[in-house]
């Protein structure tokens, strides 16, 4: 930054209120070429509102440096330093350069090897590498779906580096949907939406997170349809992300919901406690924490809903270790967790889950408690049982107790029916998935 | 002796690190110092009950990123909801962005995706976004369940209340900071007559230093039991 803007942001920061100082003036970008100072914001509404509210002081703020003559202020939007090119940006001159230029936007942090394996993504995960090692030619698309937090963003980038490890020239594109949206859409404002086609037509590998983005966006179908077809007619690979089974998006057209079933789609569920427990182990030895087992554990069955917040939860431990001095262990991560925790038992009690189950069947809350012995009770009371000791630190007796007063070997025996159907009756697999990320979230 | 008024000027307190009581939020001042400063964690959240300096905590990161050369910005949520969700254009291009009040938007499904599509662009460009909010990631009201998971993902930091010694402490500093002297005695007094929430505080000490200006008078407990008997 030169000295000119340097010398109006002294002024002005002394005389604006900080927030209106950080909000407006910190975010502009000065680029000072002989007599005319040029200011670069983000967006339009920050060019907006500078040119409205503080052009004239910004004026001011440069004629008091008695300079001869007094520099023009020009705004316009834009980043004279723009560390990631956006591949709309990149699109215009593509034909020229070679493509090992465009940045790929992978994050080499995410591989096979520190993904942890378990029941619930080992289907996943030998899927992913399978593609990995056999672009084009193994399962296209791959189609990775299932909750938030679970890994599909990490199995999507540990294919990318294996593709570019086993060939470093290879053009593979890894990009939200939302992205792949808003870039087109700037294509289009450019005219450069036949760039922005041959660009993602011609890719070795594309790999889109979070397709379910692409709901309703009819353009954007349209042209991600006809991306898709040349990509997959070419050999070429697709590797999908998606909260869900394709055929459930909805506001998504039929034809690619058919088309994003022709590969293999695979599930990820959420990971059981071994699972969570691995992962702690795993995350913690990345970042150089010796985590013991027991407060691996302790995380592991308080944090029950996606690897994401199990995160969270590790990374909260460990800032509070380092700072405190203090070594880990299931005391202090209870401590440091006090606020999490709390605020969990607050939403997830055993009354929340049988409403939330009641609703579900629709059925009433006072039937789960009733002695009702019809299947259309029964199943819903096994599972909000099944559930109440899942997510809730309750023993069997106190879930007895809250279920009209039940015996704790009928919570016993509801837990071990639900468990034993989840292996064999799909339907209610997917309402146990159903009702856990409902309640989970 | 006729009261001169005093020009209602906007006051400017200085919303720096060096200007916040820490008291026992010295863990999360360190880590919010080390955002500002381009290391430590990417994703901040945090969180704590009203008036215990967010907003000057998220200005002050600001601020400190501004003096290493990083282009920041700071978006109070609840002044900027008026608008679209366009304001959040680009923003991730800054190595740092604040977002106060999260919960200002929560349930507004263009700018929870719009906040979404912030956050994945902010990781793409491994910058820093730091998010504040009066309740944890957990208890807001979003619905988008890919941007709670994420806010949830990153370190979440809690700050804790004052005890009575960390307000009067807060509250001599704050004074300080608006240039005018609160003894201990003047702070013992309006601890034990005034509501005891920051924010009522705050205020209190702002009306303070206006009518001592006025007045011409310094802050003294028989100016302020006037003040205050004026006022009721």
């Amino acid at each position: 930054m030169g000295t000119l803007w340097s010398n109006c942001i002294s002024k002005l920061e002394s005389e604006l209120p900080p927030q209106q100082f950080n909000t407006w003036i910190r975010p502009l970008q000065a680029v000072e070429s002989g007599s005319e100072l040029r200011l670069l914001a983000p967006n339009r509404f920050v060019l907006d509102w500078v040119k409205e509210h503080f052009v004239s002081r910004i004026e001011e703020a440069l004629s008091q440096q008695r300079l001869e003559p007094t520099p023009s202020v020009v705004l316009e939007i834009g980043s004279k330093a723009q560390e990631f090119t956006t591949s709309a940006n990149a699109l215009g001159n593509k034909a020229q350069k070679s493509r090992t230029n465009v940045p790929n936007n992978l994050n080499t942090a995410f591989t096979f090897d520190n993904f942890v394996e378990g029941k619930s993504n080992q289907l996943a995960r030998a899927a992913s590498i399978q593609v990995a090692e056999n672009v084009g030619r193994a399962y296209n698309p791959l189609f990775l779906y299932g909750g938030v937090g679970l890994g599909k963003t990490h199995l999507m980038h540990a294919i990318g580096n294996i593709i570019i490890e086993i060939n470093p020239v290879a053009n593979i594109v890894y990009l939200h949907s939302e992205r792949f949206v808003s870039d087109m859409v700037k294509a289009l404002q450019h005219n450069a939406i036949n760039a922005f086609k041959e660009y993602y037509r011609t890719v070795d590998a594309l790999l889109i997170d979070d397709i379910q983005f692409f709901a309703g966006k009819e353009r954007s179908q349209e042209e991600f349809f006809h991306t898709f077809n040349t990509l997959l007619e070419n050999k070429h690979q697709v590797v999908l992300t998606c909260d869900r089974y394709p055929k459930e998006i909805k506001g998504l057209e039929e034809r690619l919901k058919s088309r994003f079933g022709w590969g293999l789609p695979v599930a990820i569920e959420p990971p059981d406690l071994e699972t969570r427990v691995a992962i702690l182990m795993s995350k913690a030895q990345q970042v150089g924490v010796a985590l013991s087992p027991e407060v691996a554990f302790f995380i592991g069955k308080r944090i029950r809903s996606n690897i994401r917040e199990l995160e969270g939860a590790l990374r909260r431990v460990i800032a509070n270790a380092h700072f405190t001095g203090k070594p880990i262990t299931p005391d202090f991560a209870k401590e440091a967790l006090r606020d999490l925790i709390a605020l969990q038992d607050r939403l997830i009690n055993i009354e929340n889950i049988q409403k939330t189950v009641a609703e579900y069947y629709k059925i009433r809350v006072s039937d789960l408690l009733s002695n009702k012995r019809t299947r259309s009770v029964t199943r819903p009371r096994q599972m909000a049982m099944a559930f109440s000791k899942e997510l809730t630190n309750h023993s069997l007796p106190e879930i007895g107790q809250m279920f009209g007063g039940k015996d704790h070997t009928t919570v016993l025996h509801a837990c071990r029916k639900i468990h034993e159907l989840l292996e064999s009756d799909s339907k209610l697999s997917e309402d146990y998935s159903n009702l856990f990320r409902i309640l989970s979230n | 002796m006729a009261l001169q008024l005093s020009l209602q000027l906007e006051l400017n307190p200085d919303q720096s690190f060096e200007q916040y009581h820490t008291g026992r939020n010295c863990e999360a001042v360190a880590a919010l110092r080390r955002c500002a400063a381009g290391s430590g964690e990417k994703t901040v959240f945090l969180w704590s009950e009203p008036g215990l300096g967010k907003t000057h905590l998220l200005n002050a990161c600001c601020r400190d990123a501004g003096q290493c050369g990083r282009r920041a910005s700071y978006l109070p949520m609840r002044a900027v909801s008026r608008y679209g969700p366009e304001v959040l254009d680009e923003l991730a291009g800054l190595p740092l962005v604040c977002i106060d009040d999260i919960q200002a938007i929560a349930g507004q499904a263009d700018w929870e995706q719009a906040l979404f599509r912030l956050f994945n662009q902010v990781q793409d460009y491994r910058h820093h976004l730091i998010v504040a909010a009066p309740v944890p990631p957990g208890a807001l009201a979003i619905a988008l369940a890919d941007l709670k998971t994420r806010l949830a993902g990153g370190l979440t930091l809690k700050l804790q209340p004052l005890d009575d010694s960390g307000k009067l402490a807060a509250l001599t500093l704050r004074a300080k900071n608006l240039g005018f002297e609160l003894t201990p005695q003047v702070g013992h007094f309006l601890l034990s007559r005034y509501p005891r929430d920051l924010p009522s505080l705050w205020q209190l000490l702002e009306r303070l230093d206006r009518a001592t200006l006025a007045a011409k008078r310094r802050l003294t407990v028989p100016f302020l039991k006037k003040y205050l008997d004026e006022m009721s």
